[in-house]
């Protein structure tokens, strides 16, 4: 069973100025339980792009943010953009700000980068998430698949596949 | 975008339903391409048939899944969407 163990490190600057390193567990309480990942195209498609001889875009790495309460997975716009994605469905969201909000389905595949945990999703939700520096929204279709550790007194996750 | 395949899935969803419920379907423009087992095997066939462009790949259901991303729809995080609303 791969397992990946995260813990972030940032720094900050204080009110003399210095930069200071924040401690884990402030910091995963700032941002999140957050993880590395590398994005590319959904693996059926990627085979069939292969045989026919054709070259599959680099990847797209980020950072996604481990969201418990999305029922499905997001990637941002310009990183399906990037890869050349096919939209293979049009979703209709509620919103805060309008009644509806139709967002585009992409196929894609994750790898959470520094493991060997890979997860084929044949439907993930197209979402402005660069202005949040995101490149993904990992939700409950993965966490469905995972056992996930949530330690806020040393700022650690733990997840395994 | 995929105005013609959600139509055409729309209009013939009765008929789907009664032969192919909670299977997959492939669909292009207003042509019915397939109906598989899993949603791999309809992206498989439609990226044989049409590499990288558009299609449509939705399970056959009466209603179709409900996207809960409060992140997004309560403004948490930007909700733009790079379809119009």
């Amino acid at each position: 069973m791969p397992i990946l163990h995260s813990q972030p490190n940032g720094q900050g600057v204080n009110k003399a100025g210095q930069v200071i390193a924040v401690p884990p567990p402030v910091l995963m309480q700032q941002i999140g339980p957050c993880l590395q990942v590398a994005i590319n195209i959904e693996k059926s498609i990627a085979d069939q792009l292969i045989q026919a001889g054709g070259r599959l875009p680099a990847p797209q790495q980020g950072i996604a943010l481990i969201d418990t309460g999305a029922s499905v997975s997001c990637i941002d716009e310009d990183a399906a953009k990037a890869l050349t994605l096919p939209i293979v469905d049009v979703v209709t969201m509620i919103s805060a700000s309008h009644s509806s909000v139709p967002a585009n389905v992409y196929p894609a595949h994750f790898q959470l980068v520094g493991t060997n945990i890979h997860i084929n999703l044949p439907r993930v939700m197209g979402a402005n998430l660069k202005p949040q520096k995101l490149i993904a929204l990992i939700g409950r279709d993965i966490l469905s698949r995972c056992t996930l550790f949530y330690n806020g007194l040393t700022g650690e996750i733990t997840l395994s596949m | 975008m995929l105005e013609k395949e959600r139509e055409f899935f729309k209009k013939n969803l009765p008929e789907l339903l009664a032969k192919s419920n909670g299977r997959i379907v492939l669909i292009k423009g207003e042509e019915l391409i397939g109906i598989y087992n899993t949603p791999e095997e309809a992206l498989s066939e439609g990226a044989r048939r049409f590499g990288l462009q558009s299609f449509l790949v939705r399970t056959i259901a009466e209603k179709q899944e409900d996207i809960s991303i409060p992140a997004l729809s309560l403004g948490i995080l930007n909700a733009n969407s790079a379809q119009p609303a």
